[in-house]
């Protein structure tokens, strides 16, 4: 009973802002009256409407190209006013829908007199906003300093000077049904395979929300599996990684607002590649993958490790090495596994007061927690100080991640591996991790597997997945994303031997 | 006019069929599970050191079955639940393809209460089994729901991450003697074959093919991947029987009851030693895909049959399971259930040549009634 008045009630609210949607000319600016930045007023020789938002609009160009035409000229018809002006792409429209989504995004609109239907739109925006600055979260020692900023048009400018390619297109979507987010899916025509393309596109679509305020909004939204701890499409803020898989045959989705834009279809070893990778040599950029890989491994498993054999397999630890052990834990009154969750708290908790600070003031705590904290729990008996290496470690190689998002996932899952790992020792850890197997081979994005190319086994992706093989070894684009062109370059001009001394 | 409507029943949508090559990991995995642990005791009762002839016996044996089972599925294109309705008719075939069924349950539940049974010896002599069980039958629930891929991407996997548990034979080699297995081949032909036949029950697991044959892409190009599969299995019973037996003495392994986690726990690294802990943790891996597999043909059987709902058929058969385990909780009777298995698996794989000859003659004679 309730419940059906509160969907009356909901209904008719809705009914009253689409209302106002299909408003006429003369209640918008009604509406938009009770607003104080909002301007009009008769101007000019002939006591023209001009009407605008203060807020949005580029005081310099009114002052000096429109207010000045329009006293200097007598006209009667807006056209006539329209050739006068020297003001690109103005517009005359009847339509309210227009003049609102104009007049919203920094639009001048000029009447002949008051209430009169047609109306002359000027644009006249200004966007404040940040200036493109040096990538901050993926931060890389050589190559591009650019990291993309809150406006699409910028973050697509960053783009389109790297990729100067007539088939670079943008297809834009407005999502949200209050904010009206400009959404665009940017991809290569001709490489990146339509169905991605589609499937993107309907997903974006079918987005029921009222406000998208971030990229990471679209992340869960268009999620294949929105509950699994696993991001599923990659977040970058820098261009050139952006650019990159966009040449791969993969799709950006840039969102206005957002400094991060998000591609995919995904993989889960793209997730641990940085762009750095690319930057060195493929031997030593192979081998730094790999150690980063170890240390996520390292980061999940190690406590959970320590827990386990601790606290069930005390056999597994050789003589020699038990003696440390003992005699780091002779006075510790808990478990492992409580002293385990106890450094993991404090760590998390580090982080968390780590990442809502000022950097400054960041530091410190980092300082104040790390040393004082630390050592202070060893010395008084809380937590041994084999285990505070270990989860001091286990959080440094977390931090090795080049992708933020995947950074946390890491830190959560291995919360269940402590839980494994008291349960039923190493047999519980092996379980749990039997577990998250399984959920990375359900796992799809934009409907290709996850798990690629580990499974199914993509022999052509592995050459850049736990290692990089050389930029001529890569002559085709990852299988993933099923490219309508898979040929990267010609193999044969670029592996033409040459003899000795020719 | 059944041959039409049987296939259309078994056409499996592009998005769920396998590439060829993963028959190699599905078969090897589903034959290898918790027998490996300790065979080498079993089939040494017979012909003792010799018995690694035995064992070579019994993987050729295994290759003609498969090259049978290739043949009878090639020849009627569709799977055992349509062979059995095409040769038997609906009724009498269809009680066949249900006792298939139920013999996978039966390979799950020997599977799974083995594999408990080392956890009890091994590692938990007080673990609470019906938490356990519990919890590892919902694991298995949810990769099984996952369907035939996932179970494949998880055979795969479980492939791969185990390899490395073979370089650990180089410690038993390098205490033991290789003169033990001398002098080679003083048995006689009946005693290598009495260990061929407890052999081959570590070889079950091939007749898996009969329901997951049309989730292969093209399915005859995967042929050569099956015997790979098998043949890899043999190599590494071989390998496992040989370390074994240069390791221990014959009067020794009679005595040994798992053999090759005895093995394990002589490895010793400066920072590690008893690698039985890990060796069993590991085998997790190895006992997933093989219960999750065999849970799933099971599945699979009644879906084909009575079109009837997998996922709930996955839950009855896990509750089977459960209910099983927590009944045999023994050790004599894990023993009985492991020799019975042997013997009913050894029955189901009598059963291939026995099809082969009736399929060969079923689909000759209709064949010319159609012509």
């Amino acid at each position: 009973m309730w419940k059906r008045k509160r969907g009356r009630e909901e209904a008719k609210k809705e009914k009253e802002l689409k209302t106002h949607t299909e408003q006429t000319i003369d209640s918008l600016f009604n509406t938009l009256a009770k607003s104080n930045d909002f301007k009009s007023y008769s101007a000019g020789s002939s006591h023209y409407i001009v009407s605008y938002l203060k807020t949005m609009c580029e005081p310099k160009l009114l002052n000096q190209s429109i207010l000045p035409i329009l006293t200097k000229y007598e006209v009667y018809t807006l056209a006539e006013l329209k050739n006068k002006l020297p003001v690109e792409a103005t517009e005359i429209t009847k339509d309210p829908a227009v003049v609102q989504e104009k007049m919203m995004k920094g639009y001048i609109s000029i009447q002949l007199r008051e209430n009169a239907p047609d109306v002359l739109l000027l644009p006249a925006i200004t966007v404040e906003g940040r200036e493109v600055s040096i990538p901050e979260v993926e931060f890389s020692v050589v190559g591009p300093k650019e990291a993309f900023v809150e406006s699409l048009d910028k973050n697509m400018n960053l783009m389109r000077k790297r990729l100067t390619l007539p088939q670079l297109t943008l297809k834009e979507v407005s999502i949200g049904k209050i904010t009206k987010t400009r959404v665009g899916i940017v991809y290569i025509d001709g490489i990146a395979d339509p169905d991605n393309v589609t499937t993107v596109l309907q997903r974006l679509e079918d987005i029921e929300y009222d406000q998208i305020i971030d990229s990471s909004f679209i992340t869960q939204m268009i999620a294949d599996n929105s509950t699994s701890p696993f991001p599923q499409l990659l977040d970058t803020e820098r261009p050139d990684r952006a650019v990159e898989v966009i040449v791969e045959g993969k799709i950006v989705i840039i969102v206005d607002g957002s400094p991060h834009v998000l591609t995919c279809p995904t993989t889960i070893v793209e997730f641990f590649s940085s762009s750095d990778d690319y930057f060195l040599p493929w031997p030593l950029a192979s081998v730094f993958r790999l150690i980063r890989l170890f240390a996520v491994f390292f980061s999940v498993l190690s406590t959970s490790l320590y827990v386990a054999i601790l606290t069930y397999h005390h056999e597994m630890i050789p003589e020699e090495l038990m003696s440390t052990i003992v005699s780091s834990r002779a006075d510790i009154p808990f478990p492992p596994i409580l002293e385990v969750v106890i450094l993991e708290l404090t760590i998390e908790l580090l982080r968390e007061a780590g990442a809502r600070l000022p950097t400054k003031i960041g530091q410190t705590i980092g300082i104040v927690g790390g040393i004082v904290i630390g050592t202070a729990a060893v010395d008084a008996g809380l937590t041994s100080n084999v285990l505070l290496i270990i989860v001091a470690l286990a959080a440094l190689a977390s931090f090795t991640t080049p992708v933020y998002q995947i950074g946390n996932t890491i830190r959560l899952i291995r919360f269940p591996f402590l839980m494994g790992a008291q349960l039923w020792g190493l047999i519980g850890v092996s379980m749990v991790m039997v577990f998250y197997v399984g959920h990375l081979i359900k796992l799809k994005s934009i409907g290709r597997p996850f798990f690629a190319p580990l499974y199914p086994l993509r022999f052509r992706d592995l050459r850049d997945a736990f290692i990089r093989l050389p930029f001529n070894k890569q002559s085709e684009r990852p299988l993933q994303t099923r490219p309508v062109d898979p040929v990267r370059f010609n193999v044969r001009r670029a592996s033409e031997k040459r003899d000795v001394d020719e | 006019m059944n041959k039409i409507s049987g296939k259309q029943g078994v056409q499996i949508p592009e998005q769920f069929l396998v590439t060829p090559m993963f028959v190699f990991f599905i078969i090897h995995s589903m034959q290898v599970g918790v027998g490996i642990l300790g065979f080498e005791g079993y089939i040494a009762e017979h012909s003792g050191f010799d018995s690694w002839i035995s064992i070579i016996m019994a993987g050729v044996f295994i290759h003609l079955l498969l090259w049978m089972l290739y043949n009878i599925l090639r020849d009627s294109g569709g799977d055992i639940v349509s062979i059995h309705r095409d040769v038997f008719g609906k009724y009498i075939g269809g009680f066949f393809s249900l006792i298939l069924s139920i013999y996978f349950l039966l390979l799950a539940l020997t599977v799974l209460r083995t594999f408990l049974e080392v956890i009890q010896v091994w590692i938990f002599p007080s673990i609470r089994i019906e938490f356990f069980t519990l919890v590892f039958l919902m694991l298995i629930y949810y990769l099984v729901i996952g369907g035939f891929r996932l179970v494949t991407g998880f055979c795969m996997i479980s492939v791969i991450l185990t390899l490395p548990l073979l370089l650990l034979k180089f410690f038993p080699i390098d205490v033991g003697s290789v003169n033990y297995l001398y002098p080679a081949i003083e048995h006689s032909l009946t005693d290598l074959l009495k260990s061929a036949k407890a052999t081959i029950l570590s070889f079950l697991g091939i007749e898996l093919l009969f329901v997951f044959y049309p989730f292969i892409k093209h399915p005859q190009r995967s042929v050569k991947w099956a015997h790979f599969g098998v043949f890899f299995t043999v190599l590494i019973y071989l390998a496992t029987a040989l370390v074994a037996f240069i390791y221990y003495s014959e009067e020794q392994l009679e005595h040994v009851t798992w053999g090759t986690i005895s093995l394990w726990k002589i490895v010793e690294f400066p920072f590690i030693e008893r690698f039985e802990y890990i060796g069993i943790a590991l085998w997790v891996y190895v006992i997933v895909p093989n219960i999750c597999l065999a849970m799933w043909g099971a599945s699979r059987i009644p879906k084909r049959l009575f079109n009837a709902n997998q996922k709930l058929m996955i839950v009855v058969y896990c509750a089977i399971l459960y209910i099983l385990t927590l009944f045999l909780d023994d050790r004599e009777i894990v023993e009985k259930i492991n020799t019975f298995t042997s013997q009913v698996g050894f029955y189901v794989l009598l059963y291939i040549p026995l099809l082969f000859v009736i399929t060969k003659v079923f689909y000759k004679v209709r064949n010319q009634h159609e012509s």
